[in-house]
C-alpha cells in the first residue's frame, strides 16, 4: 500500500496532492444529507420523547415534571398495557414458528421445482407487497359472522348449523390476526430461504449423494444446518417486527373512528395499537406515550439479543 | 410423494391468491348482492362501482399517494447512495464510525420518537400535509446499509482512481463514472421505498388529519364509515389501490426479491 503511493508521489506530485485534498472533504460532504436529515428528522424526536416522556403533557397545556412516574404507572397501574404486551406475545408465538415451518418447507419444494421456480415465487410472494388495508378487509369480510365466506363454506358443508360470530370471540381474534400475518409473509419467508438455499454450494449435496445420504437425511443433516443464520435473522427479525404489531388487528378492526376499543376484550389490542390510541385518538397524554414507546424500546432490545442468544447458541454446541 | 408435494404447493399458491381474486370479483357486485352467495365469479356492477368511488375524493388521494411514494423515493433513495458511496469508496477518519452509526439507526423502531417528530412536523409549519410522511424516508438507515454493501461489491476502486489522476472532479466521478454502475441498486432500492411509502399506514393516520391530504390507506379506512354498506366499490377502491404495486412488483420483481434478500444472505 505504502509503496504504492509514495510511487506514484513520485511520478505525479501534483495528482497526488490533488486527490488529498478533495479526498478529505468530498466523502464528508456526501454523508453529509443523510446525517443533517437524520439528526433533524430522527436523531432530535427520539430526544425529544425521552424528555416529554419525564412530563405530564397533553399536547397543548404547560407541561409538568413528573421523573420517572410515568413509567412506574405503565408498569404497574395500568393493566391495559400488560394485557397489550401479553396478545402481542400470544400472537408472535402463533404466527412465527407456523411461518418459520411453511416457510421453510414451501421453499425447500419450490427449489427443487424442475419449472416453473420463478412463478410459484412471484405468486406467493404478492401477498407481502400488498396494502394492509386490502388484508384487513378482506380478512374481516371472510370471517363476518353474516356474510363471510368461511361461515358460508362451513355451513355448505354441513360442518356448522349457523354462522359463528368469529371477530367477537376474544382467542379467534387473535388466531385470525396471526392468519393475516402468516398469510402475509409467508412469501417473504419463502423467498429468503429460496436465496439462502441458492447459496448453499451444490458440490456438497453431491458429496452426499455419494456417501449415500438421501432425502430427509440429506435435509436435516445439511440444509438445515446451512440455513441456521438465516432461521436466527428471520426470528431475530420477526420479533423485533411483531413487537410492533399495528396494522393488521387496527385494519381488521375498522378505519379511525369505527372501532377504538381493540376487539373483543381487548384481545387484539398491540402495545402499538395502545400507545397510539393513548396519544392520538382516545386522548392526548404525550408524556404517557412517549413513556410507552421508550418502555416498548428496551423491551424489543432485550428480546431481540435473548432471542439471537437463544437460536444462534443452539447451534454452537453441536 | 410427488402427489403431497404439488398439493401443499397448489395449496399454498391457492391461499395466496384467493384473497386477490375475491377482491376482484367482489368489486364487479351490486354491494347487496354480494351476500347472496359466494361471490366467485364476475358479476356486471363494475362500471357503477368505479363511477361511486370516483365521485368521492378518490382521484386527489390517489395523487396524494404518489406524490408521497415518488417524493420518498427520490428522497431517501438520493440520500442514501450519496452516504454509501462515501462510506464505500473513500479512506476517511470517521469511515468506520459511520458505517457503525448505519447499522445502529437501523435496529431504533421508528415509533420510539413518533411523538417527538410530529410535535416537530407542528412547529415547522408542516402539520396536515404530506411533508411528514414523505421527510420521514430522509435518512433511511436500511437504505444506506443496502447501498454500502453494494456500492463496495459493484464499483471498482481502480476506475475512480483513474478518473482521479485523470483530473475529474469528485462529483463529475461520482455522476458519471459510479452512479451508471450502481443503477441496479437504485432501482431495486426505489422499488422497495415505493412499496413500503405507498402501502405505509400508521404515520399517516396520526400525522394528517386533514381529509384533503389523505393518503390511500388511510382514505380507503375511512371510506369504510362514509359508505358503511357499499362492499362493491370498497372493494373496487381496494383493487385500484393495490395496482400500481403490483405493476411495479411484476415489473422489478426479481431484482426486488434479491434486494428485499440481501440482507438476510449476507448477514
Amino acid at each position: 500500500m505504502r509503496t504504492e503511493t509514495v510511487s506514484k508521489a513520485e511520478v505525479r506530485p501534483r495528482a497526488v496532492a490533488v486527490i488529498w485534498s478533495g479526498v478529505k472533504i468530498w466523502p464528508y460532504l456526501f454523508a453529509l444529507p443523510f446525517i443533517l436529515s437524520y439528526f433533524t428528522f430522527h436523531f432530535y424526536p427520539l430526544v425529544y420523547s425521552f424528555w416529554l416522556s419525564l412530563h405530564d403533557w397533553n399536547g397543548i397545556g404547560a407541561k409538568t415534571f413528573v421523573g420517572l412516574r410515568n413509567y412506574v404507572t405503565l408498569l404497574t397501574k395500568d393493566p391495559l398495557f400488560i394485557k397489550s404486551l401479553y396478545n402481542t406475545f400470544v400472537i408472535m408465538i402463533m404466527s412465527v414458528p407456523l411461518m418459520i415451518l411453511l416457510g421453510m418447507v414451501l421453499a425447500y419444494l419450490i427449489f427443487h421445482l424442475a419449472k416453473g421456480r420463478v412463478f410459484f415465487q412471484t405468486v406467493n410472494f404478492l401477498p407481502y407487497i400488498t396494502t394492509p388495508v386490502a388484508i384487513g378487509f378482506i380478512f374481516s369480510f371472510m370471517f363476518d359472522w353474516q356474510t363471510g365466506i368461511v361461515n358460508a363454506v362451513l355451513i355448505k358443508l354441513g360442518l356448522m348449523t349457523e354462522g359463528y360470530y368469529w371477530l367477537q370471540d376474544p382467542l379467534m381474534a387473535q388466531v385470525i390476526i396471526a392468519l393475516m400475518i402468516i398469510w402475509r409473509n409467508l412469501g417473504y419467508f419463502m423467498a429468503i430461504y429460496l436465496a439462502g438455499m441458492t447459496a448453499i454450494p451444490q458440490d456438497i449435496y453431491e458429496a452426499a449423494k455419494v456417501d449415500g445420504s438421501t432425502g430427509l437425511h440429506t435435509f436435516t443433516r445439511i440444509t438445515l444446518p446451512m440455513l441456521k443464520n438465516i432461521t436466527v435473522f428471520l426470528i431475530v427479525t420477526s420479533i423485533i417486527g411483531g413487537l410492533q404489531l399495528f396494522d393488521e388487528p387496527k385494519l381488521l378492526y375498522g378505519g379511525w373512528s369505527a372501532s377504538t376499543s381493540g376487539g373483543p376484550d381487548n384481545a387484539a389490542l398491540t402495545v402499538i395499537w395502545k400507545f397510539i390510541n393513548d396519544s392520538f385518538i382516545t386522548g392526548t397524554r404525550f408524556g404517557y406515550g412517549s413513556a410507552l414507546a421508550y418502555t416498548l424500546f428496551v423491551i424489543i432490545v432485550l428480546f431481540s439479543i435473548l432471542s439471537y442468544r437463544i437460536s444462534a447458541g443452539k447451534g454452537e454446541k453441536s | 410423494m410427488r402427489i403431497v408435494k404439488w398439493l401443499f404447493i397448489g395449496a399454498i399458491t391457492v391461499i395466496s391468491l384467493f384473497p386477490f381474486y375475491v377482491m376482484i370479483m367482489m368489486s364487479t357486485y351490486y354491494s347487496e348482492n354480494i351476500f347472496k352467495g359466494l361471490p366467485l365469479i364476475p358479476s356486471d356492477f363494475l362500471l357503477e362501482n368505479l363511477r361511486t368511488v370516483f365521485k368521492t375524493d378518490f382521484l386527489r388521494v390517489y395523487a396524494n399517494s404518489l406524490t408521497v411514494s415518488i417524493g420518498s423515493v427520490v428522497l431517501g433513495v438520493l440520500t442514501s447512495t450519496l452516504i454509501g458511496y462515501a462510506v464505500a469508496k473513500f479512506q476517511f477518519k470517521l469511515r468506520n464510525t459511520l458505517n457503525y452509526f448505519i447499522i445502529i439507526t437501523m435496529m431504533v423502531p421508528a415509533q420510539v420518537g413518533l411523538i417527538g417528530y410530529i410535535i416537530e412536523m407542528r412547529h415547522m409549519g408542516f402539520g396536515n400535509t404530506l411533508m411528514p410522511v414523505i421527510l420521514t424516508w430522509s435518512a433511511w438507515s436500511f437504505g444506506a446499509f443496502f447501498m454500502v454493501q453494494f456500492i463496495r461489491d459493484t464499483v471498482p476502486g481502480e476506475i475512480l482512481e483513474c478518473a482521479r489522476i485523470d483530473g475529474a472532479s469528485e462529483p463529475r466521478i461520482f455522476f458519471n463514472i459510479a452512479l451508471p454502475l450502481i443503477k441496479p441498486g437504485i432501482a431495486t432500492l426505489s422499488t422497495l421505498v415505493f412499496l413500503w411509502s405507498w402501502n405505509n399506514y400508521l404515520l399517516p393516520l396520526v400525522t394528517i388529519n386533514n381529509a384533503k391530504s389523505f393518503t390511500l390507506p388511510v382514505f380507503i379506512s375511512t371510506l369504510g364509515i362514509v359508505h358503511r354498506t357499499d362492499y362493491g366499490a370498497r372493494m373496487a377502491a381496494l383493487a385500484m389501490a393495490t395496482l400500481p404495486v403490483l405493476i411495479v412488483f411484476l415489473i422489478g420483481s426479481r431484482t426486488f426479491i434479491k434486494g428485499i434478500t440481501a440482507g438476510a444472505v449476507k448477514g
